[in-house]
């Protein structure tokens, strides 16, 4: 019952009338980069934080959350009712749910995969409140040498999120790592990397670095090709599904819920995965399965509920082990860092109370969104006719904005304009950024812990390998990163993943 | 079409106003501070901590006082380096205000090695608000019932014993230092520089044998009877662990702990200064403030900034003398 009541008590906080408002204006803003076709969760939560980095801890991470999650509700939207993904993880929901648009059906489309939403994120958080108080009584468990070796299975990931190069993503994430060592060092507090400028004693700003980076670099690179078509949003009255619409769409989410929750405790897979191996199982499970591929409610409902138990189950990680398993989520464990929140297994007994107002918000975002969603639709497909550049301007102007208030100096936008570019330049070199932002956030994490085990043991390396908990965690990340190694075959749905 | 286009892009772009603000100008005094333009007070701590915790108690108070926002905005890392630094580079305009604490802001110039851009000079002190004195403390089922037997075992094996620091050059370790100079106990300290509550999470952990920490620190450790604390570093006993005896009592002249209070970056014009140091002494002395800060174990003990200015003085004498001990060998 002592879950219960620290989850009343975080309703409690998540309830105050403002942070319901960051929760919807995170829903909002989700939904928009959602529907954004040109902007991936990456940039979009990027170039997002700024806008929260002066609200109190519990009400910034509660935003980021909702605009996390949001964006896996928005981009079924533009799949459905135009054939063009908005997320990558929407992406196979374009086949039967742009089949269904054709066929007059596309109000039930989206609310079949708004509710199927709704469902796979409610059931994965519960999952979440579930796994919270085993692994936070984990909490005192885990010393310096245990969260270092944590960071390593963290940093291991690299190997999940290499995509076809396994040197190009060394370079990556290497480059992460030099970054993060700018600044007064944790430990010693000498200066590193500083050149004699003032400015620089704080460390290159993560913010500006993560907009640079993921924001910039994708606008930049962003080349539109067609024009949108017009979209007519669908009636109210086309909204509701048919009651055997309803019936078929019911087995197919939970198969979805199951599929996603799954692979999103997995670190490394990203919510492609999920939406692509639920389509799989729904050709391969679904009484209907001939159908599939001319508009199937099946095809809708499962990657869609799949989609988004992937991204709250994703949470878990997170929350528990301080894990980031996809470069989403990476940039969402920055922002928890620029608060002062360490997430992992302290955060519960550290921060308990901000740690469970933000899975409560969880819940209520899940359901605002389920109501934001569906009736909004017209509101959301209008935000496509702004044409190109005017958008592509707004977003710039975001950025430049974001990067300036983030210290209230111009040195920072010069940062972010200067990684912008490096950003580009990678992407036309093939490098893949997740890395970066992997090393980025985890380096630091990883070099205090580092040092605080060696004081411990008093410069002894064989802590880590005395400690049961911390030669596990070690020999997992070893045996990760070894992984290609041993010829292991990344099932199809990986090598093609187009988030990675 | 067009019209819901253009409501769109304008949507958009009320998005995109929210969260900027307007840029600076220069405060003279007499219209400090500018209506609605917000006061940073700078916490070179982590937020939870105790310094953090002072700073959010005096912070409502303050906004009363000076009658605008007044916002906490934590900078931790490097013992309290990174914060200072942004406080004394910013503008002297009183915009931007700080907690100091010692001995973090008097140590961390001193010691070349760590590259402070800042000397004691380059802060205003506008006044302290509080003492708080060191203990340490160990496991409820550690077998060492006194200080005495504690030290005496390390005494006799230097360095068997982990301790916790909040840092290097943190006031734990200052206290260390002092408790090595005077008994010639040493023990092995490990830092964590992210603060108490991580300190204290490890100690909790049984990662480190030691929790040297301020008596805020561990007074709820002592109800919750997850710490004994052996000793405390002040010359009398503490009101919130009456039971706890002081190193005199056990034989050991020392004294250490921390001080904390507010500053300003040197050069405020004098009637923002006046402003400040009022606003302040009303903040700090509020009953409500002091109540709170006494249910966290910390008696309020304020001083003015002058006289805060000549107690900061006296403490950088203090440090100089055991500063060889704290300094990174490598």
């Amino acid at each position: 019952m002592d879950t219960l009541n620290e989850l009343l008590g975080g309703f409690a906080t998540a309830m105050t009338w403002q942070n319901l408002i960051f929760a919807f204006l995170g829903c909002l803003l989700g939904t928009i980069i959602g529907v954004l076709p040109g902007v991936g969760p990456v940039a979009g939560v990027a170039l997002l934080i700024p806008l929260t980095l002066n609200l109190d801890p519990a009400g910034s991470i509660i935003m980021l959350c909702a605009i996390f999650y949001g964006t896996q509700y928005g981009g079924t939207i533009t799949s459905v009712l135009l054939n063009t993904p908005g997320e990558a993880s929407s992406a196979i929901t374009t086949i039967d749910g742009y089949a269904m648009t054709k066929i007059g059906r596309a109000g039930a489309a989206l609310t079949l995969a708004a509710v199927g939403s709704f469902i796979g994120g409610t059931v994965a958080t519960i999952g979440l409140v579930a796994a919270a108080k085993p692994l936070g009584e984990l909490g005192l468990l885990v010393g310096p040498p245990e969260f270092f070796a944590l960071m390593v299975v963290g940093i291991s990931l690299l190997v999940a999120l290499a995509g076809k190069s396994m040197v190009k993503a060394l370079i990556s994430g290497a480059l992460g790592l030099l970054i993060s060592m700018v600044g007064i060092d944790p430990v010693a507090g000498a200066p590193r990397f500083t050149f004699g400028m003032d400015r620089l004693l704080d460390g290159v700003s993560f913010v500006a670095v993560i907009v640079g980076v993921f924001g910039l670099s994708e606008i930049l690179s962003y080349r539109k090709n067609a024009e949108t078509p017009l979209v007519h949003a669908p009636g109210f009255r086309s909204l509701f599904p048919s009651r055997t619409e309803w019936r078929r769409s019911a087995p197919a989410m939970a198969r979805g819920t199951g599929v996603g929750f799954g692979l999103g405790l997995i670190p490394g897979m990203t919510g492609s995965v999920s939406s692509l191996l639920s389509y799989a199982s729904e050709k391969k499970f679904s009484h209907f399965r001939h159908e599939l591929g001319r508009g199937a409610v099946e095809g809708v409902a499962g990657p869609e509920t799949a989609n988004n138990a992937h991204a709250n189950a994703a949470l878990i990680p997170l929350f528990t082990l301080g894990i980031p398993a996809s470069p989403t989520i990476a940039v969402l464990m920055g922002a928890f860092l620029q608060q002062g929140l360490t997430p992992g297994p302290s955060l519960f007994t550290e921060h308990s109370e901000i740690a469970w107002a933000i899975i409560a918000s969880l819940f209520i975002g899940n359901v605002l969104l389920l109501l934001l969603n569906v009736p909004l639709v017209g509101l959301w497909t209008s935000i496509l006719r702004v044409p190109t550049p005017i958008l592509t301007a707004l977003i710039l102007l975001f950025m430049v904005i974001g990067a300036y208030t983030i210290n209230f100096s111009v040195f920072d936008v010069f940062v972010m304009i200067g990684f912008g570019l490096l950003g580009l330049a990678l992407r036309n070199l093939d490098i893949p950024l997740a890395p970066m932002v992997l090393t980025l956030v985890l380096g630091p994490l990883m070099e205090r812990s580092l040092r605080e085990s060696l004081e411990i043991s008093q410069g002894d390396f064989s802590v880590f390998l005395n400690r049961p908990i911390s030669a596990v965690l070690i020999a997992l990340g070893v045996l990760i990163i070894c992984s290609p190694l041993l010829k292991f075959r990344k099932p199809k749905a990986l090598t093609e993943d187009p988030e990675a | 079409m067009k019209i819901s286009a253009a409501v769109a892009a304008v949507a958009l772009l009320a998005l995109t106003g929210c969260g900027a603000s307007a840029g600076a100008s220069s405060a003279t005094g007499d219209d400090f501070p500018k209506k609605g333009k917000s006061i940073d007070l700078v916490v070179a701590f982590a937020s939870g901590g105790a310094v953090d915790t002072a700073a959010r108690l005096v912070q409502p108070v303050l906004e009363k006082e000076l009658g605008t926002n007044v916002e906490v905005i934590n900078k931790p890392g490097a013992g309290g380096q990174i914060g200072y630094t942004a406080l004394t580079s910013a503008k002297p305009d009183g915009y931007t205000i700080g907690a100091t604490g010692s001995p973090s802001v008097v140590v961390s110039p001193l010691d070349p090695s760590r590259g402070a851009k800042y000397t004691r000079s380059s802060f205003q002190p506008l006044g302290r608000q509080v003492i708080d004195p060191a203990v340490i403390a160990v496991q409820p089922d550690n077998p060492y019932k006194t200080l005495k037997e504690l030290l005496d075992a390390v005494k006799a094996n230097p360095k068997s014993l982990t301790a916790s620091t909040t840092g290097l050059q943190t006031g734990e370790h200052f206290a260390l230092a002092q408790i090595q100079e005077t008994t010639g106990a040493e023990f092995a300290p490990v830092h964590f520089s992210e603060g108490a509550s991580q300190a204290t999470t490890a100690f909790l952990g049984k990662h480190v044998d030691v929790l040297v920490a301020n008596v805020s620190d561990v007074t709820d450790l002592t109800k919750q009877n997850k710490a004994r604390v052996l000793g405390i570093m002040t010359a009398e006993r503490s009101p919130s662990l009456p039971d706890v005896p002081t190193f005199k009592e056990s034989g050991y002249d020392v004294e250490a702990g921390t001080a904390r209070g507010y500053s300003a970056p040197a050069g405020l014009p004098d009637a923002v200064a006046k402003k400040l140091e009022a606003a302040l002494q009303k903040a700090i002395e509020d009953p409500e403030v002091v109540k709170k800060m006494n249910d966290l174990g910390l008696q309020t003990s304020y001083l003015s900034g002058k006289d805060y200015e000549t107690f900061w003085a006296g403490q950088e004498a203090d440090f100089k003398k055991v500063l060889p001990l704290v300094q990174k060998k490598d």
